[in-house]
């Protein structure tokens, strides 16, 4: 073993990789299916209020 | 390509595929993971911190990746004006910054127990921070633009500076191999790969997995600019409208 940790104290190191990494990805992810579904319910009732408009 | 330069043709693909890349990508990288961390033995010399590379290969790939579709799309806009570059380069920003801060993290924490230190300012690990910091510049040049409220195009500043950063990525790729560094050379190349393939397996999946959550994460963004620009027509035309 060339590491200067050796034994079960790598797990650690694995763990805080792993979660960091899911933490991250789903913040992001999170946030972006967020801002989206937002977006597109706020753009497809103003098209909705425009066509009810028109139709007057 | 300009057959797609229509919003409406775009989403007609971009939502349906959407659900469908976030689903998979999920499973792919859900099932890479567990397998990285049971099904593989630990590493003859590193142990179980080598199963770090099954995050942290994806993030590196994918943060010099989306630099490279930045570029493309930078290209795109400057040659030929095409109404979704600008959008796709700003949706592409963020999570190619993501993934690229993941690849410093997760690379340092791999760092700390395999060579006994947290970070080393050597060609590798220099040349990745300075695509961290370029992605930054470019979010912070593209957020709040003329582009922005104008339909989400690139400035001809912000394309030329994604052409210009794209210098990086083959210094990324060769540094290992052009200086003295404590990160290992290259493992995977065209000719083959120096992992034994009973590590490598659940490399594939996560690479694959991560790479559909990037396209999921770019189409979502990309989704939200077009929704936006819908509104901001809209409610131009409505104000139009009240004052004739």
């Amino acid at each position: 073993m060339t590491g200067v940790i050796s034994g079960n104290g790598q797990w650690a190191y694995v763990a805080a990789a792993y979660i960091l990494t899911a933490l991250l990805t789903g913040i992001v992810l999170w946030t972006s299916w967020r801002a989206m579904a937002k977006a597109e319910k706020r753009s497809d009732a103003l098209r909705a209020k425009n066509r009810r408009g028109d139709g007057q | 390509m300009h057959a797609y330069a229509n919003p409406t043709r775009f989403l007609a693909i971009a939502k349906p595929l959407t659900p469908w890349l976030l689903g998979l990508g999920l499973l792919l990288v859900l099932g890479g993971a567990f397998a990285g961390l049971t099904m593989v033995p630990g590493e003859a010399k590193q142990g179980e911190t080598a199963r770090i590379l099954y995050v942290h290969v994806p993030s590196a790939w994918l943060g010099m990746g989306g630099w490279t579709s930045l570029a493309v799309t930078g290209l795109v806009q400057l040659v030929w004006r095409h109404p979704l570059a600008g959008i796709a380069a700003r949706a592409i920003a963020v999570p190619g910054m993501l993934f690229t801060a993941l690849c410093l993290a997760t690379g340092s924490i791999w760092g700390k127990p395999t060579w006994g230190t947290w970070w080393e300012w050597d060609g590798r690990m220099t040349s990745m921070l300075v695509l961290l910091f370029l992605y930054a510049g470019f979010i912070a040049l593209t957020s709040g633009d003329e582009g922005q409220r104008q339909g989400g195009s690139l400035s001809r500043g912000a394309a030329i500076y994604a052409l210009v950063g794209a210098i990086n990525i083959p210094i990324i790729n060769r540094s290992v191999v052009w200086w003295n560094s404590l990160h290992q050379g290259p493992s995977i190349t065209l000719g083959g790969s120096s992992i034994d393939k009973a590590l490598l397996w659940p490399l594939g999946l996560t690479v694959l997995g991560f790479s559909l959550l990037f396209g999921a994460i770019v189409l979502m963004r990309m989704r939200r600019i077009i929704a936006d620009n819908r509104v901001a027509a809209r409610l131009r035309r409505l104000a139009d409208d009240e004052e004739n």
